[in-house]
Parts: structure tokens; sequence; C-alpha cells
């Protein structure tokens, strides 16, 4: 025995609503399919509804003159059968021990049709994992690499061969990490160009800034460069049993460690070297504290993070301090802080396998160090040749501020200090 | 303000623009005494007469091609096409007049007509009664072609319309006649932006491109995407002919992925033409292709499977999973 | 029941003197609305047309006019209930079509507006395939050449060139067949049906346009809709036009006839404007009390088709367990279709991909594809 329930309808009038005016059946009567139920007035005109069950009306559950909303339950009817035949519902209904209405839809006023069906505004219970609406794979014959044009742009602007790189994107494309991963390896423009022709690279953030102080500093100091050869097989025998020592153990101890301290030596004894240019009260101005910048090569260009008041610190912390300033250089992490107030500069062409250079002042300072490659060669020792560990220093000067001789003394204190790291006793 | 139905809102629009200015007329089946399939210009007649409110005879040319000969004589006709399925026989009258005149003549005759059409499936309704024939006009140089969301914008719409010198077609969404209602505030002036779209909702990871019936379903998508911890951005064009490309291209190029979203099939739809434009001015600003999701490329089908073919939040969903991936 | 071929008619006048009670509606144009039973069953002597239908022929086409009306009410009531989106009534045109088709061979081709069910079901088409167009399960899917009955054609009047290009056909096969195309009177406005009369008259094709004038187009009465009454225009066509009362069984009946008759001998196409009533609304989303009047529509209840049949039968003899019967063979017919309608399922949309070309492009099948893959991939699909 099923319970059925003809609910409200849309019957096409535009309502979303309507009012029972009168009930045509009782409780108790049997009724046929099609027998008018119930006068409704919607918001244009009086309705008369035929039911679509037979059986007994079980009850009447809308008071007359109460205004419903479609798909509201207006009458029950006990149609003295097993479940509901023939009722084509949506998929999924199933069957329920209370039937329920043949589908009337979720009505919309509308005025013509049943209405919008409510649709899931959800997303919808998934059997398979998945998007099927996945992009069709990247064709089997495609030659070129795989990047989309952000990525291809980015290669391009750091002058990334994107052939070169592996790619670890999705569905086998490269990625923008894989670009820069590749930048940060090679260290710049490899000089590889795909086809013949030109590129174009424009000009901007650190790349154009630097170059403005280049052409700044260029054009207005007087730049003389000196230069001189150095046995520096003590400064190296030095690293060495540095390297051993419980006080450097955790810490890295390169030449530049070395180079660093004999700068802040060397610079006490040549103040000159720790000046600057003031061109606006023609003045120059000599600076008590040391502050010494690094110039580092990055993805992004020319950087010279500095490290203020080198001289005042303990081998240990300045090797710690140049051992952060270079992993934060080559990450592109520099502070803003510590990219300003360098009084001197160290920039070391040795690691690009060069032992000399006329390097270029930063501006605002009195002098630059670029310190070569240290390599062995012959070497006249005690009147014997030798293959010792020999280095270029060449520095660059303001000649404004530093004359010929005391930029010479300034390096040959270098010198002299790097040949002879005990001299370093007398020297300080 | 006041709480009114689409459907109200655009009898309120047309009665205002009627009221301002006498030369405004509208013509159409069934729309006097009856008040229009839908109602929309319900009690008009009542209240300026069977002059200003005429029932045509059964002839979708007939009321475009007369509605621009008394433009031509000064009114401001607006004209009802009862089904956008029955736009058709007025299609010459559309192409090779209405989006013509001021170009054919220089400026000398013009077209200032309103052509009102109501759009979109999901009604559950039989042949010619669901469909979005958009595409068919867009291309169109000469004409422009507007489609309100929401209540609000059809009042403003409408008016905005009707003052306009050019022939509009307005794409009224039916599904949302009776069903959406919103504020819509009935002093406010036309605000004079018929070409402007507006950015419904911001977000910062993908823009969702929508008009008409789809904004609401980008919007429930945005939401979802929102408790999914994902920013969309929904931009409702309100204007499909032309499209406003300053709005489309600034949230092109802040958030880097687009999905657009219409019932109409997708080759050669309103999506296409979002595509190729985006992706041309914004290329390397886009981290994925821009991805539609629209009706399928068959006639509009039976009523029983048209929500396998109108776009559901779902397939939005499925889609911007899409997009983000990239 | 003996059935006999012959009836005894009850004559009432002679054409020229009884009055053409069509008043509603009816323009004093000078135009005669042909009548040959009057509404209370009367028999009229018209001076051109006399009843060609047998007894026996009138009681069959009475069963087919009473059964298509109970379906008709069926489908009224299966919207009320929610499970049709639409149904467009056909009570009260039922002798304008069945006297129509009657008067054509089975294999003469039929093309229908979209309110044709009782021509439909002369013709043998299952109800529920009109039915389930209007539950959305498909759009019209029948056998057309089989049934020699178009599709059901939902823009006005498109219906017409198509019909005219198939009597071309005919003319050119030199087949003898004659095309009926059926329209109402709001369809004739549109601009394509005046290109197919255009045509069929310069093409002197074998159709018969059936102006099936239900008074309304919509809520848009005659009076709005035209000036010129459908029959009167077609002089201006160059092709014969008739008006007939659209609720007498034998006179629409003859007058169709007649230009059958035309049309097969080469004489070219004819419009017969039926003068009818839609007693019921355009369709179920209508609201007919907001644009004609309750005392119209009881004039027009006095001109039922069915009661003038009815009691033209009852006259001759016919007993009560007929009508009886015929009502019960009615209910059954309509649960039967009600139980086949509810238990409808639609093909799943990706079926329909076949049917957009003949061969679907590598694009659709594409599609297809994923909208498949899609579907299989949600719960309950």
């Amino acid at each position: 025995m099923a319970l059925q329930h003809y609910r409200l309808p849309d019957v096409g009038e535009g309502l979303t609503e309507a009012t029972v005016l009168a009930w045509l059946v009782a409780e108790g009567d049997r009724i046929a399919v099609n027998d008018p139920v119930v006068e409704i007035e919607t918001a244009k005109s009086v309705v008369e509804l035929p039911s679509p069950y037979a059986g007994v009306v079980s009850g009447l559950l809308v008071p007359v003159g109460q205004t419903v909303e479609v798909g509201t339950a207006l009458i029950a009817v006990e149609d003295g059968v097993g479940a509901e035949v023939a009722v084509a519902n949506e998929a999924g209904a199933g069957a329920e021990p209370e039937a329920e209405a043949p589908e009337a839809p979720a009505s919309q006023a509308t005025l013509v049709g049943t209405g919008p069906r409510e649709l899931k505004q959800t997303r919808l219970p998934r059997k398979t994992a998945g998007n099927t609406l996945a992009a069709a794979p990247p064709s089997e014959v495609d030659v070129r690499t795989l990047a989309k044009p952000s990525v291809r742009k980015l290669a391009r602007d750091l002058g990334v061969d994107l052939a070169a790189v592996t790619p670890t994107g999705p569905d086998g494309t490269i990625s923008q990490d894989d670009v820069t991963a590749a930048a940060t390896q090679h260290g710049g423009w490899t000089g590889f160009l795909a086809e013949r022709g030109e590129t174009r690279i424009d000009v901007t953030g650190i790349r154009r800034a630097t170059a403005r102080a280049m052409v700044e500093s260029a054009f207005t100091a007087p730049h003389v460069t000196e230069w001189t050869d150095v046995d520096v097989t003590r400064t190296m025998e030095l690293l060495e049993r540095m390297k051993t020592m419980r006080m450097f153990r955790d810490v890295r101890i390169t030449p530049t460690v070395l180079v660093a301290r004999a700068v802040c030596v060397a610079l006490r004894r040549n103040p000159e070297l720790n000046s600057s240019w003031d061109e606006k009260n023609s003045q120059i101005v000599r600076k008590s504290y040391i502050n010494v910048g690094f110039a580092a090569d990055t993805p992004r260009g020319l950087v010279v993070p500095v490290i203020h008041d080198a001289d005042a610190m303990s081998t240990y912390d300045l090797a710690v301090a140049i051992n952060e300033l270079t992993r934060t250089a080559r990450e592109g992490k520099t502070q803003p802080a510590n990219l300003v107030g360098g009084t001197f500069t160290i920039t070391n062409i040795g690691v690009f396998g060069i032992d000399a250079g006329t390097p270029i002042l930063v501006p605002g300072q009195a002098g630059i160090l670029a310190v070569g490659q240290i390599t062995r060669r012959p070497w006249v020792v005690e009147d014997r040749v030798e293959p010792r560990w020999v280095t270029t220093l060449a520095m660059s000067f303001d000649h404004r501020m530093v004359d010929g001789a005391e930029g010479s003394a300034f390096l040959s204190d270098m010198a002299e200090i790097l040949r002879d790291p005990g001299s370093t006793l007398i020297l300080a | 303000m006041v709480q009114l139905s689409m459907a109200k809102a655009i009898t309120a629009g047309l009665s205002r623009a009627m009221d301002r200015n006498d030369k405004v007329v509208t013509i159409g089946q069934d729309i006097g005494k009856l008040g229009g399939v839908f109602r929309i210009t319900d009690g008009l007649q009542e209240r300026f007469g069977a002059r200003r409110v005429m029932d045509s005879p059964l002839a979708e040319a007939g009321i475009v091609g007369t509605a621009l000969g008394m433009a031509q004589r000064g009114y401001v006709p607006v004209c009802e096409i009862q089904f956008d399925g029955f736009v058709f026989p007025a299609f010459d009258q559309i192409i090779n007049q209405a989006s013509r005149l001021r170009f054919r003549s220089r400026g000398q005759v013009t077209a200032p007509i309103v052509i009102r059409l109501p759009y979109g499936g999901n009604v559950g309704s039989i042949e010619h009664h669901g469909e979005s024939p958009e595409a068919y006009f867009t291309p169109t140089p000469g004409l422009r072609i507007v489609t309100p969301s929401t209540p609000a914008d059809a009042y403003e719409l409408i008016q905005q319309a009707i003052d306009s010198p050019d022939p509009v077609i307005v794409l009224e969404p039916k599904r949302l006649y009776h069903s959406l209602k919103g504020e819509v505030d009935l002093d406010a002036p036309p605000s004079g932006e018929l070409d402007r779209a507006r950015v419904v909702r911001l977000g910062s990871e993908v823009t969702l491109i929508g008009y008409g019936p789809m904004v609401s379903t980008l919007l429930s998508a945005a939401k979802v995407l929102a408790d999914e911890g994902h920013s969309a951005e929904v931009v409702d064009l309100r204007s499909i002919a032309p499209i406003d490309w300053a709005t489309v291209e600034t949230s092109a190029r802040k958030t880097g992925r687009i999905v657009v979203a219409h019932e109409a099939p997708r080759t050669s739809g309103v999506g296409a033409e979002l595509a190729a434009r985006t992706q041309e001015r914004c290329f390397y600003a886009l981290e994925a292709p821009v991805l539609r999701v629209t009706g399928l490329d068959m006639p509009y089908p039976p009523s029983r499977v048209e929500t396998d073919y109108v776009p559901s939040v779902d397939r939005v969903l499925q889609t911007v999973d899409r997009a983000l991936a990239y | 029941m003996t059935s006999t071929n012959a009836w005894t008619p009850r004559i009432v006048g002679d054409a020229s003197e009884h009055p053409d009670d069509l008043a509603t509606g009816t323009p004093a144009d000078g135009i005669e609305t042909v009548q040959l039973l009057d509404a209370e069953g009367g028999a009229v002597r018209h001076p051109t047309y006399s009843p060609q239908l047998s007894a026996d022929e009138v009681r069959d086409a009475y069963r087919t006019m009473f059964l298509a009306r109970r379906i008709d009410v069926e489908g009224t009531n299966l919207q009320r209930q929610g499970q049709l989106a639409l149904w467009a009534p056909a009570k009260g045109q039922e002798a304008a079509q069945i006297g129509a088709i009657t008067a054509l061979r089975p294999t003469d081709m039929v093309y229908p507006s979209y309110r044709e069910l009782a021509m439909a079901m002369h013709r043998g088409l299952d109800p529920v395939a009109i039915l389930q167009i209007m539950r959305g399960i498909s759009h019209a899917t029948w056998d057309v050449d089989a049934l020699h009955f178009g599709l059901f054609a939902f823009v006005v009047g498109a219906q017409t060139l198509q019909a005219t290009g198939y009597a071309m056909g005919v003319t050119l096969d030199g087949a003898d067949e004659v095309v009926l195309v059926c329209l109402g009177d709001g369809a004739t406005s549109e601009g394509h049906v005046s290109e197919a009369l255009n045509f069929a008259a310069v093409f002197n094709a074998p159709v018969i346009f059936l102006v099936q004038n239900n008074q309304y187009a919509i809520s848009v009465p005659n009076s709005a809709q035209f000036r010129g009454a459908p029959a009167a225009r077609a002089a201006g066509f160059g092709m014969p036009g008739v008006r007939v009362d659209g609720n007498d069984l034998l006179a629409v009946h003859s007058v169709v006839a007649e230009a059958a008759a035309r049309a097969r001998a080469g004489g070219g196409p004819t419009l017969v404007e039926a003068m009818t009533y839609r007693i019921g609304a355009h369709t179920t989303a209508d609201d007919p009390t907001r644009y004609r009047s309750r005392e119209e529509e009881e004039s027009w209840a006095g001109r039922d088709p069915l009661v003038r049949i009815e009691r033209w039968l009852r006259e001759q003899g016919t007993p009560d367990s007929y009508f009886s019967d015929l009502a019960a063979e009615g209910d059954e017919l309509a649960t039967d279709v009600r139980a086949r309608v509810l238990a409808l399922t639609p093909d799943g949309i990706t079926e329909l991909y076949d049917y957009v070309l003949a061969e679907p492009s590598a694009a659709l099948v594409e599609e297809r594809e994923q909208v498949i893959a899609y579907l299989a991939s949600l719960e309950g699909r």
C-alpha cells in the first residue's frame, strides 16, 4: 500500500506559489486519475488541478486560504498498490518506502516549460579521481622544448638555453624553477644562440642600476690601475693550518678571508684608500671605519654586499660573515642595508681563471682591489726557480684622492702581508 | 531601494524610459493585452495606451523592420522578440539593415532601436525556447549587445539601451526573469556605461569571465574555490559587443589565468574571441591557456538532458582545476 | 448495431438563406463560410459542396476525433501534474483536422504545425511520440516517410516552404499525390508563408494550405493579426481560397476533397481557411482570461465539433452503448498513454552526437569522448 503525494507543480504561468481556494474532494473519498481535486489561485488565474493518482484520499495537506510554494505536497492519496509502477524518476531516485510524487521538477517561474532544474552549486561527488577535462597530452613529435610563454621569456632574460634545461614541470614542461636553477648554475649568459641573428635583452633592474653606477664612476673618477704579482705560498700554508684549527672547525676558510684581513690592515696604514670624494663641498672624506664590499656575480647581475666594520671583527667572525654574504648574494637575498656604505671593495676575478684586470671603482670609493687566480707559477726563491703559489693583485684607485705613491704604498703593503703573513704583526 | 525580480526590473526600466520620453514605443507579439508571454510589458498598455504599446502580427522581420522605419521618423522603438529561437526571421533586418544604416549613410540615417530577446536554457522547455544565439550577432559591426545578470543591471541596461543612439540587442536571461530577485534603486539614473564590464568578485589566482545566466554559476564556483583555499575573480561582461577589454585585460594580467563560461556552443563563441584577444595582448602575463566551459557543439538538446549541456558549477570547477595546474 | 452507409439528413435550409452563425471573429468581408452541418447537427444544402462521407466514415471520423480529444485532455492533465513541460491543446479543432485528413489518401504527405494531434492519431502516430516532445525526452523523431506525416514545427510557418518544396518534388516525379500543410491564423503573417504561397502558385504545386483559424495567435485576435482574411488573400497569390466552417466535419472534408481533386488534376494549390476555435489556451503556460471573455468562449462551446457530430450520430440511430463504449476505450487508451509517458527515459546526451552530422567530425568525436569521460566520472551516473 503506497501513500502518494501530489505536490504543487509549476502550472506554467510564472508561478512560484499558489493559494488553495477550494478542495473539491474530502478525506476518505475514492478518486480516479485526473479527477479534479483542488482549485488553486495563481498570481494570474484560477486553475483546477487533476489528481495524478487513483485511490483513497488520505489527507488534505494544505488548508483553504493558505499560500504555498511550488513543490509543496497538497494531498496524500493511498493508492492501494505496491511501490509505484512506471514512474520515471531521475536516475538515482531508487525505490523509497514512501514513494515521492512523480518527479515534479523544482519549479521556477518561467511561463514556458518546467523551469530550470535545481542545479548543484558545488562540486559533484565523483566515482573516479582525475580531471577528465585534462588537455590532450603533448604530441610525441613535438621537437620544441615545452615551456609556457612566461617561462620562455624568463629564460631569454636570464640567458638560459631551454634545450639544455631538464624539465621537471607538469606534462613534461620546463618550469620557472627549472629556469632559475639553470641560470644560477651557469652564472650568466652562456652565449649560445639557437638561431642565427640577434637577441634583444631588456635592461632592467639590477643590470640597469649597475650600468648606471659604472658609467658614473668610470667617467667621473680618474682611474689608475697598478698591479703586482705576489708569492702567496705562505698565505696558502697558513690557510691549510687554519683549516685544521678547532677555532675554524665549523666555518669555511677561503683565501678571501685572509685577503680581507690584509685589506683591513693595509687600509689602516693607507687611509687615503678608505676615503670618498665630496664634489659638492670640495672635500675628501676620510673614514675611520672600514666597510669592505665584496663584488659578487649573481643571476640577477653584479651586486656588492658589504661587511660593515670588517676591521673590528675577529678572523672567525669575518669568515662567517663572508660565507653568509656569499650565500645570500647567490640566492639573490642580500638585504638592502648590506648593499650600501662600503668604503673599499674586493673583487675576486680569480674564480674566473683570470689574473688581473682594470676594475671599475664603486662610485664614492677610492679604491678597488682585484684578486686574480692563485696558481702554481715558476718563482725565483733564493736564486732557484721553484713552483710557488702566485697571484696577481690589481688595484684601481681614484687619482683625485690617491696619488701614485699612496696607491703604490697600499698595494705593496698588501703584497707584503700576503707574501709574508707574519709581517702583519709588524705592520698592523 | 526595492526588491524586484529581473522581469519586474525590466518592466520598471521600460516604464521609466517611456515616462521620460514620449517617443519611446514598444512593439512585439502579445505584449499589449497579455503583457507579454513573460509578463515583461505587464500593465504598460493600460498605462501608456495601445499607440505606444503595440501588439504586432506574428512576424519578427516585420517587428524589426517597421521599428527601423519608426526610428527614422523620430521614434525610439523597443522591439520584443518572443524567444531566442525565433529571432532568425528578423536576421536580415538586423544584419543587413539595423547594423549598417549609420555606416551606409555616413550618419545620415541611424537605427536607435532596441531589440529585447529572452535567451538561455535550462528552463525545461522545447526546441527554440532555450537557445543562446549571441554568436550570430557578436561579429556584426554596428551592433551593440548587452545582457544583464541581476535585476539592478537589467533596470539600468534597458534604460541605457533605449538611450543609446546605436541599435542595441538586449539579451534577457529568461531563466532569471522570475527566479532571481535583487535590490534595485528605482531613482538612480542610469550611469551611461553601456559597454562596461563589472568585476563582481575580487580575486587573485584565476579570472572567471561570463555574462547573463552564467554569472551566478561563476559566483557559486568562486565560493567553492574560496572554501578550498583559492581566490577567484569573477568578471561580468555585461556587454558582449563591444567587450570592455580594459577590464578584462587588467584582470588577466593580475591573475594570469582565465576561464570563460557561456551556454552557447564552444565553436566560434564569445569565449573564442576572449581567448584570442587576451592571449594576443597578455601573452607573457598568462600562466595557462585561456580555457572555456561552454555548451556542447550540438543543437540545443531535449530538456531532459539539458543540464548536461549547459555549463554547471562542477564543470567550471573542473576547468579551473585544469587552469591552476599549469 | 447495423451499419449503414446511407444517412438521412435533417435539412435545415439552403446555404443562401442559412445565416452564417460564425459571427464572432468572422469579418464582414463578404466571403462565404461553407457549412454543410450546422451546430445542432442539421444539414445545410449547399449549391457547390455536398457531403462526401458515408455514415460509417462519419462514425470512424468521430471516433478519431473523440479519442484525440481524450488524449488532449490527458496531455493537459499531465502538464498540471508536472509531468510535461508544456501542452498545446488541440481541443476544439478536431473536425478541422480530421475533416481535412480524411479527404486525402493515406499516402498523401501532411506537414503539421504543432497542434495536429488528431491528424497524427488518424495517421497512426502513437500519441506518446508527441507527448515525449512535451516531456523533454526528445524532439520529434517519428518515421515521416512511413506515416506520411511530417515533424511538428515550432518555428511558426516555416513548414509551409518545406511542404511547397515537397509538392514541387511530387510534380517533378509526376506522381499522383497531394500535400497538405497546416498553419494557423498567426502564421499567415510570417514572411516565409507568403513566400510559400507565391512559390506554390508559380510552380503550380499540388499543395493545400490548411489555415486552421482558431481566432487567436496566443493573445492576438484576427483583427490585430491581419485585415485581409487568409481565404481572401489566396486570390492575391493566384490560387483559389475557400473559407469553411472548421467545426463542421462534413464541410471541411468536402472542401479539402475538392482542393485535392483539383491538385491531382494539375490545377495547383488551394488555400482553405477553416474557421474554428481554440477552446483551450495557446499552451498550458497561457492564461486566456487575460484577453478573451467567458461569453465568447461559451458561444463557441455551442459550436463544438464533437457535439454536433454526436447529435447527428444519435439522430441517425447510434445507440448510447456506442458512446459509453467509446468513452471506455478512450479512458483505456489514455491510461495506457499515461503509463507509457511516465515510463519514458531520455537517451544520454552523448547519444545525440550521432545526429549532428551524417558522419561526426574529428572535433565532435573528441568532444564526445570528453563528455563521456566527464559523466562517467560522476557518482550516480
